[in-house]
């Protein structure tokens, strides 16, 4: 009975405050091409909207909605986050920082991010736990006038601004790098990630797009981006088929490169993930013929994420989708301390760099918070 | 005075339940930065409801002394079923929510009878079943997607008179309408009586097979309810493992909270309700307590071990174990 004129009262505050908010703070459709830092900024496709928020006085209040933790890669996206916050340069831009984890229940997530629109969070970053079913609590959040950024997994919508690697890209670049090293032919062994997702998916077409069509022998395996996994599956292969002249690993490379030296297997070109246990080998033998190109979906992703949702409530003109620069390492430029680690676990994501965006993360001050939060 | 003392001996759990979420929930409100505003009941009624549907969609098994791993498969099953049929003019939205209503039903009774014929542990005939309608699902939408009708939907995960959130209206409904009545029924106690002690029952004349299927058809009635509500607040049909794996562990902790003897023949629907509000409600702790991210998978342990807990000090309080079958 008593939270009866509670929900009263608190419905005409919300009336009141909604009436009083929404017009100001909706997001318009402008035309091309960002307002600022375009070489960071750029549109996904050439039909890509551009989108400009009412611009706000900072600092803002920021948080994440993240929905599965668990894995070295959220974990690491986490701590890169708070990394990122407490930059010189971007400290001041943040009042609050705020980082949520749900699990899998994708109904914990959408009612996460609700709670952050209610509360008056003026950007929301989120790893969405489903592509499609974030509809509802978008117009919620236009409503309010929250920025909403989706990242690394992306929603199947074109109102929001959204944050990605180009997956289908990635998987050219490291077609494109193999096809060097092999000049037109050979046998070489793809490992595939988690069967169904879109990610897996984009890779490899991306890659079959390069390598169909010519001269290759491509053995397919399912590695499902997991080190153990791509072991297992890999010293399988080459104790079926044999001696393999190049080998395309999704995720878990450096379980998949450890399978070849396992079995005898003579070194061979090898593009990969951007695992820091990959390029620790990859540098150690690169003189014994492991030649490695390395492109990383980088857990310092959450970063250039967080970079746009500050620079579209200054009221800049954005790309809806931003297509974040892969970052790519090759053969021979393995420097320890600069993109790969020597002290740090196998499991570390060994690419946080985004020149063109202004973002530089070091490993260190990832690390650092970890030493925070014990 | 008796009559006082033996409704609260039976009621502890759902009575114990109930305290825990309003403490919790108030102390989530205490340090909620706006309060308890309309959107704020909303949002917590919509998550809450959906859990404690399917919490009560355990319930019932569970006091016949089964349990049932697929509530959680029959809530994405009926989920992407939905995100095919709700959709269209109000006609065809109503028909399709009968329509989900039917195949929930179905996947219960489907349970209920190869347990009851069949004679196979409830365990395991979930176990199975609950990958069968998983398979369905994924068969139904292979990738996530289907547009509900937005404003049916728009309205379920909304508020009635701008007030009370209408989930909250529904989950009374359903407890009003169907948990109730079916308590009070023959099924119904014959359920209880199932789960307390199978024999004495069968020899006193209740049809204990006429109340397995019961309870298990009703189990999957609940299933399909909360796959409606599911299918309101996204808009769309996944057929996920992982949610379905959750939500089935959610309703077993949520049925335990709530005050339900895992053995059966004890406890009411009613406690898991408030079983499912409190492991909500652990989430909502997260969102005002400033618990560094990595940490809060350990806080909500903490929490959901200390809540189940507390329904065990209903066992040892007493004396001798065998009070609890009298």
């Amino acid at each position: 009975m008593l939270a009866r004129p509670v929900i009263f009262a608190g419905a005409a505050a919300a009336l009141v405050a909604a009436a009083a908010v929404s017009p100001a703070h909706a997001q318009e459709v402008v035309s091309g091409p960002a307002s600022v830092e375009q070489q960071c900024f750029t549109p996904f496709a050439e039909d890509t909207k551009f989108f400009k928020f009412p611009g706000k006085e900072p600092p803002y209040k920021i948080a994440l909605a993240n929905g599965f933790v668990g894995n070295t890669w959220r974990i690491q996206m986490i701590k890169t986050l708070k990394a990122y916050s407490e930059q010189p340069e971007v400290a001041p831009l943040i009042d609050e920082l705020k980082i949520v984890s749900t699990g899998t229940d994708v109904s914990a997530q959408i009612a996460a991010i609700d709670n952050f629109i209610n509360s008056g969070f003026d950007a929301i970053l989120t790893i969405a736990v489903n592509p499609t079913a974030f509809g509802p609590v978008i117009r919620r959040a236009k409503r309010a006038g929250v920025v909403l950024v989706p990242f690394d997994n992306v929603l199947d919508t074109d109102e929001v601004l959204q944050v990605n690697q180009d997956q289908l890209e990635m998987g050219r670049i490291m077609g494109q790098w193999l096809e060097k090293h092999l000049s037109g032919s050979g046998k070489v062994l793809e490992v595939r990630g988690l069967q169904g997702n879109s990610v897996d998916r984009d890779r490899h077409l991306g890659f079959r797009e390069v390598m169909d069509g010519k001269d290759y022998e491509i053995i397919e395996v399912v590695g499902n981006w997991d080190d153990g996994t791509a072991q297992k599956v890999v010293a399988d292969a080459v104790a079926v088929h044999g001696q393999f002249d190049g080998m395309y690993v999704q995720g878990g490379s450096t379980g998949a490169v450890r399978a070849l030296m396992d079995a005898g297997h003579p070194f061979i070109p090898v593009s990969g993930e951007g695992e820091n246990g990959f390029r620790k080998l990859c540098s150690q033998h690169s003189g014994d013929g492991l030649k490695c190109s390395s492109a990383v979906q980088s857990p310092g992703l959450v970063a250039i994420a967080a970079k746009t949702a500050l620079t579209a409530l200054q009221g800049e003109t954005l790309p809806q989708y931003v297509s974040v620069p892969i970052p790519l390492t090759e053969d021979p430029d393995w420097e320890p301390g600069v993109n790969y680690f020597p002290d740090l676990t196998d499991n570390f994501f060994a690419a946080n760099a985004w020149p063109p965006c202004g973002v530089n993360i070091t490993a260190t001050e990832i690390m650092a918070k970890t030493e925070a939060d014990q | 005075m008796k009559d006082t003392r033996l409704w609260l001996a039976q009621n502890y759990g759902p009575l114990l339940a109930f305290i825990v979420f309003a403490l919790m929930f108030y102390t989530f409100i205490a340090r909620h930065p706006v309060g308890l505003t309309v959107p704020v009941a909303t949002t917590a009624a919509n998550k809450a409801v959906l859990l404690a549907l399917i919490g009560m969609a355990q319930t019932v098994p569970v006091l016949t002394g089964g349990l049932d791993l697929s509530v959680g498969f029959m809530v994405v099953m009926t989920n992407t079923v939905a995100s095919v049929i709700v959709v269209g003019s109000p006609l065809q939205t109503a028909l399709g929510v009968i329509g989900v209503l039917a195949v929930g039903m179905t996947a219960g009774f489907i349970n209920g009878a190869i347990v009851v014929y069949g004679r196979l542990q409830p365990i395991i005939t979930t176990l199975a079943t609950g990958a069968v309608y998983f398979g369905i699902a994924l068969f139904i939408r292979p990738i996530p997607g289907g547009t509900v009708n937005y404003d049916f939907a728009d309205f379920m995960t909304f508020t009635v008179f701008e007030t009370i959130p209408t989930t909250l209206v529904l989950l009374l409904i359903v407890v009003v309408f169907i948990w109730i009545p079916f308590r009070r029924s023959t099924l119904g106690r014959g359920c209880y009586a199932a789960g307390s002690a199978e024999g004495a029952a069968y020899l006193s004349g209740v049809n204990i097979d006429r109340s397995k299927l019961a309870a298990y058809t009703m189990s999957g009635l609940l299933c399909a309810i909360a796959g409606l509500v599911l299918t309101f607040i996204t808009g769309s049909g996944e057929a996920s493992g992982p949610q379905g794996a959750t939500f089935t562990l959610a309703s077993i902790a949520a049925v335990v909270i709530g005050g339900t003897s895992l053995y059966g023949g004890t406890g009411t629907a009613i406690g898991s309700i408030f079983g499912a509000f409190i492991l909500r409600t652990i989430d909502d702790l997260l969102f005002v307590f400033d618990l560094p991210p990595l940490w809060q998978p350990l806080f909500q342990g903490v929490v959901l071990l200390t809540a189940v807990s507390l329904g065990a000090f209903a066992v040892i309080r007493i004396r001798n174990r065998l009070d609890l079958f009298q």
